[in-house]
């Protein structure tokens, strides 16, 4: 599995992260020098193996439908500059 | 999945309705409440680094009910998802939902005419918080983001493309709010319930636009009639447009060139848990009767007709109200009352009998009153208009206004000579042989005796007299 | 006596020091705690490395550090670490913060990533433990490369609730200290299951402090076979055998053992589970709520792009995109779902090994700590190579404690036991 320049640009743009020309050559270097490195587990055979989501069995776990406390507005608010009138801000939906 | 279409109109809907718990999905959150923007949050549904999930096992409950009652297969394992996609409102920027293995497939649910709508499937997820655009949504330069909503338990319903009208699509949605009201697992004056809704005509090759985003029941109707006409008449693109209630129209959203990459992983912040035959008989047991099955019941029990039992059955109060009204009185004539004449005074005023809030007592005061014939109908319907705006003493009221019917033979044949003297126009053109004229002779008599004569009465008194 | 202030300014092992009132109560009074600086701590700046994290104070406290303040110790101080745990050596240190350095050698590094957290337990003249967090090695490379212990408990044993994610399936929160003892000690009261975590297991906490003592009668010791092999030091290997023989000498039934499916692919299964987890994980880092921001200007796509470029380090940013490309439709069958099943094999492995064995031995690390100057060298691949020896255990959810062994440059000797079979494994350790 060989990733091109074009494939480094939209995996960049669904993660949000901008790369500049430079970047993006760099990191295509770099993932196909991994990837091949790593090609070897598509030779082990896997048919009717389970994925392993957790690496221990968990017991049920579930939580009580019971009010707990909350915080107020200001501790809500209180890690950030960027907030009007009880709401957060941020950058425009469209 | 590939369809293939031949009807002039397709639609499919995905339903998002919100679960009526006390607290949030993966938190201890109120779900209700105070209306104050971020004052029912905590780290988790704000997304706070190192903060986890914890699963509300009532949501877990509630979910498996609707999965059943909407006919579905029921996983053995319940596994959630990340959906990760980025947006001011994600607190995450991941959804916790459902994606491998969704909680029920292959489901249905039939309308009252007997079509079946299949649901593809029936799942679980986290609601997003609430956005403000300062200056409208295509004008403001930043948003305000509230997260009371967020991490709201919803359940998502997806349905088979098989609506083929608006209307059909209305009555889709109508017997959904009907099961997850007979549920008792939404509250529609607390939880919300949205619809995103795919849209295709023939006329354009089954171009399929996505229309995201409307709230509440009577909107679907609206916005899918307006997109409908929209795409009979203007370019139709593969597209997803929002619904805008007040202007009443659908607008771009974005262009569908591609598929969302949402890149989805297995939530590793949830147990993996089991849904036992043990867990699912339980939840059976609890199933209470549904629309349908209530109004076959009705139907065996009452001898009523088929298309009266679902339309009464349909709506859990109308259903509460005629099991009522059928202890003392015809089911026959609590047909009549609360099928026909309750509904079309709901109709004529554009709620449902939920929203009035109809004083039961004095509804079933009227109909016995009707039933032992000391008012006539007419008087009947028009204390039914006035019962269905506020609460009023029935008995009293036919008291105070006279209302009672008058059925003395001496008291009517003595309006009829009246009206026959009065209306010698009409007495001669009926004689004629013009029928209308006699109603008019038939109004004067109803007139004078305030509506409370029996009309039948009077049409055989007057057909005596004016032999 | 040299400050904690004297000891920062000349080994950057703390990202954060604070003020302390000393308490009378509980089984940890007089007891000093750092906290690794992806664990929450109420009120004080966690930043899990990241300059995007700058500013972050937590309104909880994580319930590994609450367990702990409830039981008498005080918080002296945050340790550096590779940004979120995104390294073997503590080089990857965010944006504008230093990286720790080796307390025996200051040219050297202190490993990785819970390299401030080992730096300071081997430097500390006072009763001090460390409360760190291992996602592939992350505890037992810095106690191997310090020369201090390292145990990393099984997964689910401690609660995760407060610690900033890297990778949800594989992140435990463990502890360093000088000897097993404290170790011991500060793992009965960390462990244990929490509501608040539903990752957490049923299984009862034992009594960890009543195992050292025992000695290694009859214990069934399996020596990993791959791990003594080319690839480790000659230096290390010997010091390796060497406690092996006197474990041997001391009544343990000493034998070789295998495990070729973990070593031929535990390391890119590792590195692929855990980076599709770190990319969802950090993509809640796009300035908002908290933590570093920005003015909010332009689009939702510009302006999260915008913060998540200026803070994110070049590891950071590497791992986000393997990690986002591991899970894309098309890609995702190949790499996240298969990595996944591969897992389940690489379990059953060591599930295997330990119906016949009490516990199994490797060196912790294949060499002692490097250069930084040689560090900085390697590759992104050949820096994740580093971890062969770890990733094993870490992957299959494996309790395993790192002891140093041998005078010279510190290594590590390493227990792995079965899952919550941590008693043993401090009987073992104990006795080294």
């Amino acid at each position: 599995m060989k990733i091109d320049k074009q494939l480094v640009r939209e995996i960049a743009k669904t993660a949000r992260i901008e790369l500049n020309d430079d970047e993006i050559a760099k990191f295509e270097k770099e993932m196909n020098n991994i990837l091949e490195a790593f090609s070897k587990i598509c030779a082990v055979k896997t048919d009717n193996v389970e994925m392993s989501i957790h690496p221990i069995k968990l017991g049920s776990a579930l939580r009580e439908d019971r009010k707990e406390k909350c915080l107020t507005q200001e501790e809500a608010l209180s890690l950030t500059n960027n907030k009007k009138e009880g709401y957060f801000t941020g950058p425009r939906a469209v | 999945m590939k369809y293939k279409f031949t009807e002039d109109i397709v639609i499919g809907l995905e339903i998002h309705a919100q679960l009526n718990t006390h607290t949030k999905l993966f938190c201890g959150c109120p779900a209700h409440g105070d209306e104050t923007p971020n004052t029912r949050t905590c780290p988790t549904c704000l997304g706070m680094p190192g903060s986890k999930p914890a699963l509300n096992k009532t949501a877990l409950r509630f979910a498996i009910k609707l999965a059943l009652a909407l006919g579905c297969e029921i996983s053995s394992k319940l596994i959630f998802s990340r959906k990760s996609y980025f947006y001011p409102d994600m607190a995450k920027n991941y959804q916790i939902s459902q994606y491998e293995l969704p909680l029920g497939i292959n489901g249905k649910l039939i309308l009252n005419n007997g079509k079946e709508i299949g649901i593809t499937r029936v799942h679980m997820e986290e609601d997003p918080a609430s956005l403000v655009h300062p200056a409208g949504m295509g004008a403001s330069s930043y948003v305000l983001v509230d997260y009371n909503r967020s991490g709201n338990p919803l359940c998502e319903i997806v349905t088979e493309p098989a609506m083929n009208s608006p209307e059909e699509a209305r009555e889709f949605m109508k017997q959904l709010i009907s099961v997850l009201k007979y549920l008792k697992i939404f509250d529609t004056d607390t939880c919300i319930i949205k619809a995103d809704a795919n849209v295709s005509i023939k006329q354009k090759e089954y171009k399929r636009v996505e229309i995201k985003n409307i709230t509440g029941f009577k909107e679907i109707e609206r916005a899918l009639k307006y997109e409908v006409e929209r795409q009979k008449n203007e370019e139709v693109a593969n597209e997803t447009r929002a619904w805008d209630a007040d202007k009443g129209a659908t607008f771009t959203l974005r262009k569908k060139e591609t598929e969302e990459e949402y890149g989805y992983i297995i939530e590793p912040d949830l147990a993996v848990e089991e849904i036992s035959k043990e867990m699912l008989e339980e939840a059976k047991k609890e199933m209470p009767e549904l629309a349908h099955e209530k109004a076959m019941r009705f139907v065996e029990e009452h001898k009523i007709r088929k298309e009266d039992a679902l339309i009464i059955a349909q709506e859990k109060e109308l259903a509460e109200l005629f099991e009522k009204a059928v202890k003392e009185i015809n089911p026959a004539l609590a047909v009549v009352w609360i099928r026909h004449e309750l509904n079309r005074v709901l109709n004529y005023n554009k709620k449902t009998l939920e929203d009035v809030k109809l004083d039961e007592k004095e509804m079933l005061k009227l109909l016995r009153l009707v039933e032992k014939k000391i008012i006539t109908d007419r008087v009947a319907q028009k204390i039914l208009e006035q019962l269905a705006e506020k609460k009023i003493d029935v008995e009293k009221y036919v008291e105070e206004n006279n209302l009672k019917a008058v059925s003395d033979a001496g008291a009517i044949e003595k309006y009829c000579k009246e009206a026959v003297e009065e209306c010698k126009t009409a007495v001669e053109d009926y004689k004629k042989g013009n029928e209308k004229a006699f109603n008019s002779i038939v109004g004067a008599v109803m007139k004078k005796s305030r509506g409370a004569a029996s009309p039948a009465e009077v049409q055989k008194i007057l057909k005596e007299m004016m032999k | 006596m040299k400050s904690l202030h004297e000891i920062n300014g000349e080994y950057n092992c703390f990202n954060t020091i604070q003020e302390y009132k000393e308490k009378t109560e509980g089984a940890l009074k007089g007891v000093k705690i750092s906290v690794k600086d992806c664990i929450c701590v109420k009120g004080m700046e966690s930043t899990a490395g990241s300059a995007i994290l700058k500013g972050y104070r937590p309104l909880f406290n994580a319930t590994a550090v609450q367990k702990l303040l409830d039981e008498g110790a005080v918080i002296i101080g945050k340790t550096a670490q590779d940004a979120f745990g995104f390294g073997s050596f503590s080089i990857n240190t965010g944006k504008g913060f230093k990286q720790p350095l080796n307390p025996i050698d200051k040219t050297r590094v202190t490993g990785g990533s819970s390299g401030g957290s080992a730096c300071i337990t081997k430097l500390a003249d006072f009763s001090h433990i460390a409360l760190a967090e291992s996602t592939g090695g992350s505890i037992a490379c810095p106690a191997s490369y310090c020369g201090v212990i390292g145990l990393t408990p099984t997964y689910g044993r401690v609660s995760r609730y407060g610690l900033i994610d890297y990778a949800n399936s594989l992140d435990k929160i463990g502890v360093m200290a000088k000897t097993v003892i404290e170790c011991a000690k500060a793992l009965e009261i960390i462990a244990g299951k929490d509501k608040k975590d539903q990752t957490t297991a049923d299984a009862p906490v034992e009594k960890y402090t009543s195992f050292p003592g025992k000695g290694v009668k009859g214990i069934r010791i399996g020596i990993i076979k791959e791990s003594i092999q080319d690839g480790v030091d000659k230096d290390v290997k010997e010091k390796f055998l060497k406690t092996a023989e006197f474990l041997k000498s001391k009544g343990a039934i000493v034998e070789e053992v295998t495990l070729p499916v973990t070593f031929k692919h535990a390391l890119p299964v590792y590195y692929i589970i855990a980076m599709s987890e770190a990319s969802t994980n950090l993509a809640k880092y796009c300035g908002m709520r908290y933590g570093r921001d920005e003015k909010i200007e332009g689009s939702f796509n510009e302006y999260f792009a915008k913060v998540r470029s200026k803070c994110f380090d070049d590891e950071t940013k590497r791992r986000i995109m393997l990690g986002t490309f591991a899970r894309m439709s098309g890609f995702r069958d190949a790499y996240y779902i298969k990595s996944a099943k591969i897992r389940t094999l690489i379990i059953n492995e060591y599930k295997n090994l330990f119906k016949k064995y009490d516990v199994l031995i490797s060196p912790s690390m294949p060499n002692t700590a490097p250069k930084t100057e040689e560090v900085k060298k390697l590759t992104p691949i050949q820096n994740y190579m580093m971890d062969i020896l770890t990733v094993g255990p870490n992957l299959a959810g494996l309790p395993h404690i790192s002891v140093p062994v041998g005078a010279g440059l510190p290594t590590g000797f390493m227990i792995i036991a079965d899952h919550f079979d941590e008693g043993i494994m401090l009987q073992v350790a104990y006795e080294i």
